[in-house]
C-alpha cells in the first residue's frame, strides 16, 4: 500500500501508456477506437502504430464489429470509447459479434460513473456493469487507480477473450504501489477489519480509509465478473455485516451479484446496497456534491453502517 | 469443391439444393425458407463457382436467416454429413436456427441483422490477402450499423471486400417498398465510395462475372443481386408469407417438391 494519497494519477492516462508500452512488445494490439483518441490517452500509440490504430469515427456499432472481425484475424483488440457510448449503443453488437463470436476484443470505457462530473446524466454511465456482466462469455473489470489500471490492462492483453474495462474520467489518488498482483477472479483485501466488510470497485472505495473510528474490512472487487466469492465470503462470514458501494445504478449492479451470492451461500449477514437508486445522473464541477445527493457520500456510508446493527 | 468455368454444373446443383432447403424446412417443421431460396444461387457461385479458396477467403453470412441455404451448401462441400440438416433448429442440433460459429465451416454467428458487414470489414482490414465475401440482405440495409460499415470500407480502402446483396424486395411484414423503402441502393453504394455492379441473381453468369470482377478490385465492392422470394416454388415467388414458415401442409410440400424436381 501507498501511503501517499494525495499523489493523483489518471487511470485514463494509465490506460493509454499500459498499452502503448505493450504495443512495443505486442505486434498483435489493435485499437479500435470511436474518436476519444485524446480522451484515451492514445495519441502516441496512434502516432507511433498508425497501421495498427483503426479511427471508426462516431460510429460504435461499426466499431464493435470491425474490433470482433479485426480479432479472428490474430489481433488482440482494444475497442475505446466513452462507457456512455461503447458498450452502451453498441451492446447488441457486442453480445453477438463479440460474446456470442467469442471474439478476443477488450471494451474499454472510460468516462464511468458519476465522475464524469460536469458532463452531466448522458455521459455519466451507470449502468455498464449491469450491460455487461448480463453477457455470456465477458468479464468485466474496474480498477480501483492508475496503478491497478496498469496490471489490469497488462493481463488483459494476453487472456484472449471478450472483457470489459471500466474507467473513470478525473486523476485519482493512487492506493496500490508497485508490486500490486492482479489477477483474474482475485479480490484484494485493503483493509483488515472486524465491523462490517464493505465491498466495491473504482475510485468510490478511496473515500473509506478516512473512517478510521470504524473497524472496517474494505474489499476491493476490481474484478467484478468473475467474481472473488471465496474472498468475499470469507470476509462476510467474518464480520456479519455488508456494505456494497458502487458509482453505478442498483439495479444490475455489483450489489445485486453480491446479494445473490451470500443468500445462495447460506451465510447470514446484515446487507446494505449504496449506489444511484433508479435515477439519472446531473452535472456537477467535482464529485464531492454528487456522491452525497446520491448517497455514495461519507456522511450516508456512516449512517448507513451504523443502522447495520 | 468443383471448378467451373463454364457454370452448367451450378445450374443443375441448384434445383437439387433447393430441394434440399425445401426438406430441411419441411422436416424440421419450418423456417425461414423464402429469403434461403431467393440467397441460395449466390451462396452457391461462392463456394462452387472455384473463384474462392475457402480455407483463406472467408464468407460471412450477415442475414443470419438465411443459414438454411447455407447449410446445404456446407453439407454439399463435405464440411458436415447431409443427414444433419433434418435437426436444423431442433433442441441439441449445431444447425441453430440462425447460423453459428459451431457449424463446420461458418466464420461468424449472426442473426441480428445489419451487424456482418462490420465484422467482414474488420477481417478484411485484418487479412488484405484473403478474399471477404459478405451476403447481407436488401432488407437488412434499414439498419445503420450497414452504412457505417460503408464508410469505413472505403475510408479504409478495403478492395477485398465484396457485400453481396440478395435483393428480393421483401423482408418479413411485407414489400421493402411498403415497409421502409431503400430506393436507389447502388446509387447509394456508389455514393459511399463504392465500386456496385447490379446482376441477375439467378442467372449464374452474371453472379460470376460480377464476383471476379470485384476480387481483382481497389475498392470495396458491392454486388446488388436481384433475386425472387421463394425462388423455385410457384406458390411462394413474390410472397411475403414464406419469409418464415411454421408446419408447411403436406400438399403443399409435395406440390413444391415436384416443381424443383422439374426444374
Amino acid at each position: 500500500m501507498n501511503n501517499e494519497q494525495s499523489n493523483l494519477s489518471s487511470i485514463r492516462q494509465a490506460f493509454g501508456d499500459t498499452l502503448y508500452n505493450l504495443a512495443s512488445i505486442n505486434p498483435n494490439i489493435y485499437v479500435v477506437n470511436a474518436d476519444l483518441k485524446g480522451s484515451l490517452f492514445l495519441d502516441k500509440f496512434a502516432a507511433k502504430y498508425p497501421r495498427r490504430f483503426i479511427e471508426c469515427g462516431v460510429a460504435e456499432n461499426n466499431a464493435a464489429g470491425v474490433a470482433a472481425g479485426l480479432s479472428k484475424t490474430g489481433k488482440t483488440v482494444f475497442l475505446t470509447s466513452f462507457a456512455c457510448f461503447s458498450p452502451s449503443i453498441n451492446w447488441a453488437v457486442i453480445k453477438q459479434s463479440i460474446c456470442y463470436n467469442n471474439a478476443n476484443v477488450k471494451i474499454v470505457g472510460s468516462h464511468a460513473g458519476l465522475l464524469s462530473t460536469d458532463l452531466g446524466a448522458t455521459h455519466q454511465m451507470l449502468e455498464d456493469v449491469a450491460l455487461m456482466r448480463s453477457l455470456p462469455n465477458m468479464e468485466v473489470f474496474a480498477p480501483l487507480d492508475a496503478l491497478e489500471t496498469e496490471k489490469i490492462v497488462s493481463v488483459l492483453a494476453y487472456t484472449p477473450t471478450p472483457a470489459y474495462l471500466r474507467l473513470v474520467r478525473p486523476p485519482t489518488p493512487l492506493l496500490f504501489d508497485r508490486n500490486l498482483n492482479f489477477t483474474i477472479g482475485k479480490s484484494h483485501v485493503l483493509q483488515k477489519g472486524d465491523y462490517a466488510t464493505i465491498l466495491g470497485y473504482g475510485p468510490v472505495l478511496l473515500e473509506l480509509f478516512k473512517l478510521t473510528d470504524l473497524s472496517l474490512e474494505i474489499v476491493n472487487c476490481s474484478s467484478i465478473k468473475p467474481l472473488d466469492e471465496k474472498t468475499i465470503l470469507k470476509s462476510v462470514s467474518k464480520t456479519g455485516r455488508l456494505l456494497v458501494l458502487e458509482d453505478h445504478q442498483k439495479n444490475g449492479g455489483l450489489g445485486e451479484a453480491v446479494a445473490s451470492l451470500i443468500l445462495s451461500s447460506g451465510i447470514k449477514t446484515k446487507f446494505a446496497h449504496l449506489a444511484v437508486n433508479n435515477s439519472f445522473g446531473q452535472s456537477a464541477k467535482d464529485a464531492q456534491p454528487l456522491y452525497d445527493y446520491y448517497g455514495l457520500g461519507l456522511k450516508n456510508i456512516i449512517n448507513t453502517l451504523r443502522n447495520l446493527l | 469443391m468443383f471448378l467451373s468455368d463454364n457454370f452448367q454444373n451450378l445450374i443443375k446443383l441448384s434445383p437439387s439444393l433447393r430441394s434440399d432447403v425445401l426438406d430441411m424446412v419441411y422436416q424440421s417443421g419450418g423456417g425461414h425458407i423464402g429469403g434461403s431460396l431467393s440467397s441460395l444461387d449466390l451462396i452457391i457461385a461462392v463456394y462452387f463457382s472455384g473463384l474462392f479458396n475457402l480455407k483463406q477467403d472467408r464468407f460471412i453470412l450477415s442475414a443470419g436467416h438465411l443459414c438454411p441455404a447455407l447449410y446445404v451448401v456446407l453439407a454439399k462441400a463435405g464440411y458436415f454429413d447431409k443427414k444433419l440438416l433434418s435437426t436444423y433448429s431442433s433442441f441439441g442440433s449445431v444447425l441453430q436456427g440462425h447460423a453459428s460459429a459451431a457449424v463446420p465451416g461458418i466464420n461468424y454467428s449472426s442473426g441480428s441483422l445489419g451487424q456482418g458487414l462490420s465484422f467482414a470489414a474488420g477481417l478484411a482490414l485484418g487479412n488484405s490477402q484473403s478474399s471477404v465475401i459478405c451476403l447481407t440482405s436488401d432488407g437488412e440495409h434499414q439498419e445503420g450499423q450497414v452504412w457505417e460499415a460503408a464508410m469505413f470500407a472505403n475510408k479504409y480502402h478495403l478492395g477485398n471486400l465484396i457485400n453481396l446483396v440478395d435483393s428480393n424486395h421483401y423482408q418479413i411484414d411485407g414489400s421493402i417498398d411498403d415497409i421502409m423503402p431503400l430506393n436507389d441502393l447502388a446509387a447509394k453504394y456508389v455514393q459511399f465510395g463504392w465500386t456496385v455492379t447490379t446482376v441477375d441473381g439467378h442467372d449464374f453468369g452474371q453472379i460470376i462475372n460480377a464476383l471476379k470482377k470485384a476480387k481483382n478490385s481497389k475498392y470495396p465492392n458491392c454486388i446488388i443481386a436481384n433475386t425472387i422470394l421463394g425462388k423455385g416454388v410457384s406458390f411462394m415467388q413474390y410472397d411475403y408469407h414464406y419469409h418464415d414458415i411454421k408446419n408447411l401442409d403436406e400438399r403443399l410440400y409435395l406440390r413444391a417438391k415436384k416443381e424443383l424436381e422439374n426444374q
